[in-house]
């Protein structure tokens, strides 16, 4: 009713008259569609630059993402001018959409006004440029989402960048990342054993000393103690799309007195041999990699373990993958036991769906004082499950959670505390082996081989041959030849420094989130892990075939299963800018918001800028189909259209719907220029189409219509039998007739932007009982459901729709429409059986909008006077 | 002996794409700098064949940079690479003598064909 008082006849509050305010909200619909297109245009050119064939730089990025943002803000605001402010719950959904996107194309902090050491409170995405993936990530776990972290401190890029210019190492690490072969691990390995040393013989400057102990300090006096630490690294491109997993240095249970040792060895730690493997088959040592290291209080752990928010080779959107054992998280990731295993649901009640509980015989604890120690599990402790149900609930909450926040899945790390608490430590992107939601068949063998040897768990579908090549220990690397498969005891990350040459892996003890199955997903290199006994089955140098899909081993070299493997991606793809353009588009273009008819279709479904445009257009076609329902035609100035076909139509127009001086009061039929109206009028008006006298009906049909007649149903206005208002423009028309007891609406734009056209077309009532207005509300929606609109019939309503199709094909379909309107008319009145509905659809298509020849009837046969409707 | 392709550009991603595509798709030497002074070194060090450089760089103009180049070697072909809205500067480049402009961003195929072309300009100048 609000609506109403725009509609007076006297000026509103703002001295703007009716139709001034018409004419505002048909302008504001009109820029709401000129900005979605704009936007739909952008990201349709953001995602065609993933396709690896386009050179582009972060300014481009930078700058495509700002005029979409300013695009979608525009799109906001055009529809809550049109809708009197009915969406403003729209605005806080976008502002952190667009805080998403700018933390992610963000501009790097010059280092000199950088801070050296962060608060762990101060950190989030925002700051990725100083404090790296890891730290980042983990200030977004605490700081955005609340979840509970352990507290610490945080020693920026700009720290490293300090220590590396006053120890004069940026030429050493320059001339060392400008001659990294990783093929030659021998040279390598002195090469990154020197700077190594240098890293850990160097200078801490006093000025970064004393912020650290001031920042340890705080720290103390707020866990009310002096706490031993975890000294973490976090790389410029470290647990962003570069997992770098394992490849750089954590230091546990680390008293204060040898913070900087620990912390000089996890900056040299950039400079292992595996490192430098993995930033140049990256495609990275062209950049200077920069450390920042996160300093944690440690946690005594019960266990610990890891969350994968999808299972990364069978990624279901409804479950997630828990691994764990009892003590610190180290045996995990590091591969060197069987972990418990829970597949639990992505729901709030968090069920467990099944568990797969391993010995664990030994566990990894804070050794007192200082550093780790290995220790025997309590045989009573050794078979029962290392997390409880309320834990593995709180672990399934909080994936949930996260993956949410970060838009994609997660690869999660935790501890649980002896009190049974959870803490999260580190939250990356995971790596899946196939797209989520796609499925792609493994290939098959026609004919059985007999495998040398069958089970484990997947690390990486696909399939591989080579020589065997056994890796006892890190020594053997260096002759590791290209295209062998690399068979090995335990999973160690140190064994990323070859995987780029392997052409398979098979290990015997290990479990598929280890850190270097992680790696072998990155690469791609197909993995078995778990065999049990491959190291003891497999002779060096024996050529096999690995079937990692079918989780098997073959002798020889299996030529069905090679030729089947799917190409590696492009480097292209890998590269740095294209990752960034990634990570903005994940919260740009995926479009969840679907079907309108779905609850979720609403503001707070809105996860991505592609579903508010999407809400705001499908809200803004709504809020102008309402408007012209709601219009009173005694407050505008009206055009009547002057024809003999019995149509009260008066005309509102808006700017270019018709050619007629200002003062005329009727117009003819030629003077309309509204491109849908004239299409909707030749339909109306086309030859064969009787809208004049009564048409003949069946006595039951008639006391239908005169009971209908004497009820409270009947409206009530002065021009009740004929009432059409349309509102026009070149493009756009609303047209609503209540021709008798029917009320029909069109709401329609049809130009030359195709994305921007629409029908929507709403049918109700009539004269005769329920059950004949039903038949021919269903003869309705079957013809329009065979003109291809989306059509809904409940009872004697349908509402059929039609989007994007080119302006002839909608104007064909609007001169149907005007057709069927007329044919439509009183057959409510006739209907009087269900299998009579069919015949008028076939009838109708055929051309034949007299009905004639009707199945029962005494009349001629069809005169064949209209064209057929396909 | 192959071409050498001295290329500047303040945006490290801009260059790292680059070297990789041109480095797989010719067998031109490719070098890669967001410095424009170890740019101009490298051309004279490295005899460099075309220089392709962004037109605007923090510590210098691609035109700026073309005049000083020009000093030393006037016929070295420099291809200016311009973002989307600077068409005139770019125009403005090729009055003062830049041998072509291409416009960020661009396709793989676009920037091969107007290297290609520098390259084999400067080898008839040469006489090769």
């Amino acid at each position: 009713m609000k609506f109403f008082s725009f509609f007076r006849r006297q000026k509103g509050p703002d001295g703007k008259s009716p139709e001034e305010l018409f004419q505002e909200k048909y302008q504001n619909f009109r820029k709401l569609l000129q900005a979605n297109s704009d936007v739909l245009d952008i990201m349709t050119k953001l995602e065609a630059k993933l396709e690896g064939d386009f050179i582009f730089d972060i300014q481009y990025v930078r700058s495509r993402t700002q005029t979409l943002l300013a695009k979608a803000r525009t799109i906001i605001d055009a529809l809550n001018a049109l809708s009197d402010d009915q969406y403003a719950d729209l605005a806080p959904i976008f502002d952190n959409i667009e805080a998403k996107i700018k933390t992610e194309i963000a501009a790097e902090l010059p280092t000199d006004i950088m801070p050296l050491v962060l608060g762990l409170g101060q950190v989030d995405r925002r700051v990725l440029g100083q404090v790296g993936g890891k730290n980042a990530n983990l200030g977004e776990l605490k700081n955005r989402l609340g979840l509970p972290t352990p507290d610490g401190f945080v020693l920026t890029i700009a720290a490293y960048r300090l220590v590396v210019e006053e120890n004069l190492l940026a030429d050493k690490v320059r001339a060392l990342l400008t001659a990294i072969n990783p093929d030659d691990l021998t040279d390598l390995a002195a090469k990154s054993a020197h700077l190594q040393q240098l890293f850990r013989e160097a200078e801490i400057p006093v000025k970064l000393r004393d912020e650290v102990t001031w920042h340890y300090h705080q720290l103390a006096s707020r866990v009310d103690s002096e706490p031993l630490l975890a000294v973490r690294s976090s790389g410029s491109f470290e647990d962003q799309e570069y997992s770098f997993a394992g490849q750089y240095l954590t230091c546990l249970n680390v008293p204060f007195e040898h913070f900087f040792d620990r912390y000089r060895e996890v900056l040299a730690s950039q400079f292992s041999v595996e490192a430098l493997v993995y930033l140049s088959t990256k495609r990275l040592a062209g950049r200077e990699p920069a450390m920042s290291v996160g300093v944690l209080t440690m946690i005594p752990a019960s266990s610990s373990g890891v969350v994968f928010t999808r299972d990364p080779l069978n990624p279901q959107p409804d479950t997630l993958v828990v691994e764990a054992s009892w003590g610190l998280g180290v045996t995990v990731v590091g591969g060197g036991l069987l972990p418990d295993r829970f597949l639990v649901a992505k729901t709030p009640e968090a069920q467990v769906m099944s568990a797969d509980i391993h010995p664990k015989a030994r566990r990894v604890v804070a050794a007192a004082g200082a550093g780790l120690r290995e220790e025997d599990v309590h045989p009573e402790d050794s078979a029962r499950p290392a997390l409880s149900e309320a834990e593995l609930a709180t672990l399934g909450r909080y994936g949930r959670i996260i993956e949410d926040h970060f838009g994609e899945p997660q690869d999660i790390e935790f501890t649980v505390d002896e009190a049974g608490r959870v803490w999260l430590l580190q939250a990356r992107p995971l790596t899946l082996m196939t797209p989520v939601g796609e499925a792609k068949p493994p290939p098959q063998l026609t004919e059985p081989l007999e495998a040398l040897l069958e089970g484990g768990t997947v690390a990486c579908f696909g399939a591989g041959a080579g020589p065997v090549y056994l890796v006892r220990g890190e020594e053997d690397l260096v002759e590791f030849p290209e295209g062998a498969v690399l068979v090995a005891r335990h999973t160690s990350s140190r064994y990323g420094a070859v995987l780029h040459r392997a052409a398979a892996m098979l290990v015997d003890v290990g479990s598929a989130t280890s850190h270097l199955a992680i790696l072998a997903r990155e690469f791609k290199v197909p993995a078995l892990v778990d065999t049990q006994t491959a190291t003891q089955v497999l002779k060096p140098g024996q050529v096999v075939t690995v079937d990692a899909t079918h989780l098997r081993v073959y002798a020889g070299q299996v030529d069905a299963l090679l030729e089947a493997r799917p190409p590696k991606a492009s480097t292209v793809a890998e590269m740095p800018i294209y990752a960034k353009l990634r990570r903005v588009l994940r919260w740009v273009t995926p479009l969840n918001l679907t079907d309108p008819k779905v609850g979720e279709f609403a503001p707070a479904g809105c996860r991505t800028l592609h579903d508010i445009t999407r809400f705001c257009h499908q809200m803004a076609v709504k809020e102008m189909f309402d408007l012209g329902e709601k219009a009173g035609m005694r407050d505008f100035h009206t055009f009547q259209l002057k024809t003999p076909i019995p149509f009260n139509l008066h005309i509102i127009d808006l700017g270019g719907g018709l050619d007629a001086p200002r003062r005329a009061r009727f117009v003819p039929p030629e003077a309309v220029t509204s491109i849908p109206m004239r299409a909707l009028w030749r339909g109306i008006s086309f030859p064969g189409i009787s809208w004049a006298g009564p048409i003949p009906i069946d006595v039951k049909g008639l006391y239908s219509v005169v009971s209908r007649s004497l009820t409270a149903a009947s409206p009530q206005h002065s021009d009740f039998w004929t009432r059409t208002l349309a509102i026009v423009s070149e493009t756009y028309l609303n047209f609503n007739s209540r021709l008798g007891y029917h009320f029909a609406t069109i709401d329609a734009l049809v130009g030359e932007t195709r994305n921007d056209n629409y029908i929507t077309f709403r049918f109700k009532g009539g004269a005769a009982d329920e059950v004949r207005r039903g038949r021919r509300a269903r003869f309705l929606g079957a013809v329009m459901s065979r003109l291809d609109f989306e059509v809904e019939v409940t009872g004697d309503l349908i509402v059929a729709r039609l989007w994007k199709y080119p302006r002839p094909l909608m104007e064909e379909k609007l001169d149907l429409i005007g057709r069927l309107m007329g044919c439509a008319r009183q057959r409510d009145m006739v209907m009087a059986d269900d299998a009579l509905v069919e015949w008028y659809v076939e009838a109708f298509l055929a051309g034949n909008y007299s009905f004639a020849g009707e199945p029962g009837s005494a009349g001629p046969g069809p005169a064949g006077n209209g064209k057929p409707a396909d | 002996m192959a071409a050498t392709v001295v290329i500047v550009d303040d945006e490290p991603d801009l260059l790292d794409l680059l070297k990789l595509i041109l480095t797989e798709k010719t067998d031109y030497q490719i070098l890669t700098t967001t410095n424009p002074h170890q740019a101009i070194g490298w051309c004279k060090e490295y005899q460099a064949d075309v220089l392709i450089s962004d037109l605007r760089m923090p510590e210098m103009e691609g035109i700026e940079l073309l005049k000083i180049i020009r000093e030393t070697d006037p016929d070295l072909p420099l291809i200016i690479m311009t973002a989307y809205g600077t068409i005139e500067s770019a125009v403005e480049a090729m009055r003062q003598g830049a041998f072509d402009y291409i416009t960020k961003p661009f396709r793989k195929e676009q920037i091969l064909m107007t290297l290609n072309k520098a390259v084999n300009w400067r080898q008839e100048q040469l006489g090769h």
